[in-house]
């Protein structure tokens, strides 16, 4: 279709070429024309003609010759010439250039649909790309959100359980510490006690001491072997 | 070995005095001395004392019975002195005692006081004893001032304390 409508073009160019080359061969004419009837007259006057005569066809013949060729159709012989040419041309730009140029035109628009795809392509690549990559940064996000979230949640936990150790170890303070004070204090009164008895018995030793003389020391033995002999 | 040595000893000495007509009193001297030698240890060291010359040794013996000693006494602590058992004089003479208490079918029983007790205090002792245990013994007394008074007997693994000091003992730990 463009190469049918690239040729009636090239035709139109040609005819327009001629319509316009046509003043230029008009003015050729006109003087070849002028000079044959001038040439005419001249060789009339040497014949003998009457001079006023010659003179009256000469004018008219120069204004015919002068008068204004065919604005569209030029001189045959140009026409003819012209078309020959214009055929020569044409046969050759069918058999030479066209295919060339047609090649050209077709590998141009190979590499132009080429380049389409390669940029169609491209740009789904990018696309793919852009959407791997968007999946990749949400993926990202969740797993960001996901470490975020565990590590929270194991910050609590540790919180959680430094906070029981430690409630835990000051509750063994606490019962240690109320432990040791009963202990302390369970100790000083056995203490107490101890030296309370020491001090209550020393002096009932020292009472003892006083009192056994001889006749308490006989009774003590006479006591206890009456004891031992009546089995209790 | 210490212990096989003990027990021929007191074997050897039971042998002496067996068929001594005061055997009873050598016996009662001995057992005096041992318990006496139980509370000084510094005198039971010098006896069992090797640097101490063996005459030096026997002459502390004679000083320790005195003139009142009886001298198979006096011939069997040298005895045991000789045979390099000073340092265990009570043990042996424990043995002894009770090797003659077993030979008579008796046990000995260990009576400490804090005073002396008459003969007839100790045979009403010894029998009372015999009715309570349901066997004959041989009554040794150990006068031990820190019982301050009344009597405690050790027959065996058998203790019946009568003494004062237990009942202060005893007032102390009612506390």
């Amino acid at each position: 279709m463009r190469i049918r409508t690239a040729f009636i073009g090239a035709l139109l160019a040609v005819v327009v070429s001629l319509g316009l080359a046509t003043p230029a061969g008009a003015a050729e004419s006109i003087g070849s024309c002028v000079l044959e009837v001038g040439i005419e007259g001249a060789e009339r006057i040497e014949a003998g003609e009457p001079e006023s005569e010659v003179l009256d066809d000469l004018e008219s013949a120069a204004e015919r010759c002068i008068e204004a060729p065919n604005p569209i159709l030029p001189e045959l012989n140009e026409l003819i010439w012209v078309t020959l040419a214009f055929g020569i041309l044409a046969v050759l730009g069918l058999k030479f250039a066209y295919p060339a140029v047609a090649g050209a035109m077709d590998a141009r628009t190979e590499r132009i649909r080429s380049d389409l795809e390669a940029a169609e392509q491209a740009k789904l690549t990018a696309e793919a790309e852009a959407e791997e990559y968007r999946a990749s940064l949400a993926d990202s996000q969740g797993e960001a959100t996901r470490i975020v979230d565990e590590a929270r949640a194991a910050a609590e936990a540790l919180r959680a359980e430094r906070a029981a150790t430690a409630e835990a170890e000051a509750a063994e303070i606490r019962s240690r510490a109320l432990t040791e004070a009963e202990a302390i204090k369970a100790q000083a009164l056995a203490d107490l006690r101890s030296e309370v008895a020491s001090l209550a018995v020393g002096a009932a030793e020292q009472v003892v001491q006083r009192n056994l003389d001889a006749d308490a020391q006989a009774e003590l033995i006479e006591n206890y072997i009456n004891q031992v002999g009546s089995g209790r | 070995m210490a212990e096989e040595r003990v027990a021929s000893y007191a074997d050897a000495l039971f042998s002496v005095t067996r068929s001594e007509p005061e055997r009873h009193r050598i016996e009662h001297e001995l057992f005096q001395l041992a318990r006496a030698l139980e509370g000084n240890e510094e005198l039971r060291t010098s006896l069992a004392d090797p640097n101490i010359p063996l005459p030096r040794r026997l002459q502390v013996v004679d000083e320790l019975l005195g003139s009142g000693g009886h001298p198979v006494t006096v011939g069997c602590v040298s005895l045991i002195v000789a045979g390099e058992l000073g340092g265990r004089l009570p043990a042996v003479v424990d043995a002894l005692v009770d090797h003659s208490a077993r030979s008579a079918g008796r046990e000995v029983a260990i009576v400490r006081s804090a005073i002396e007790l008459t003969a007839d205090q100790q045979q009403r002792l010894a029998a009372a004893l015999a009715t309570s245990l349901g066997r004959e013994v041989d009554v040794r007394v150990v006068l031990d001032p820190a019982v301050l008074g009344g009597i405690v007997t050790e027959v065996g693994d058998t203790v019946i304390d009568g003494t004062v000091r237990h009942r202060l003992n005893q007032l102390r730990d009612a506390f």
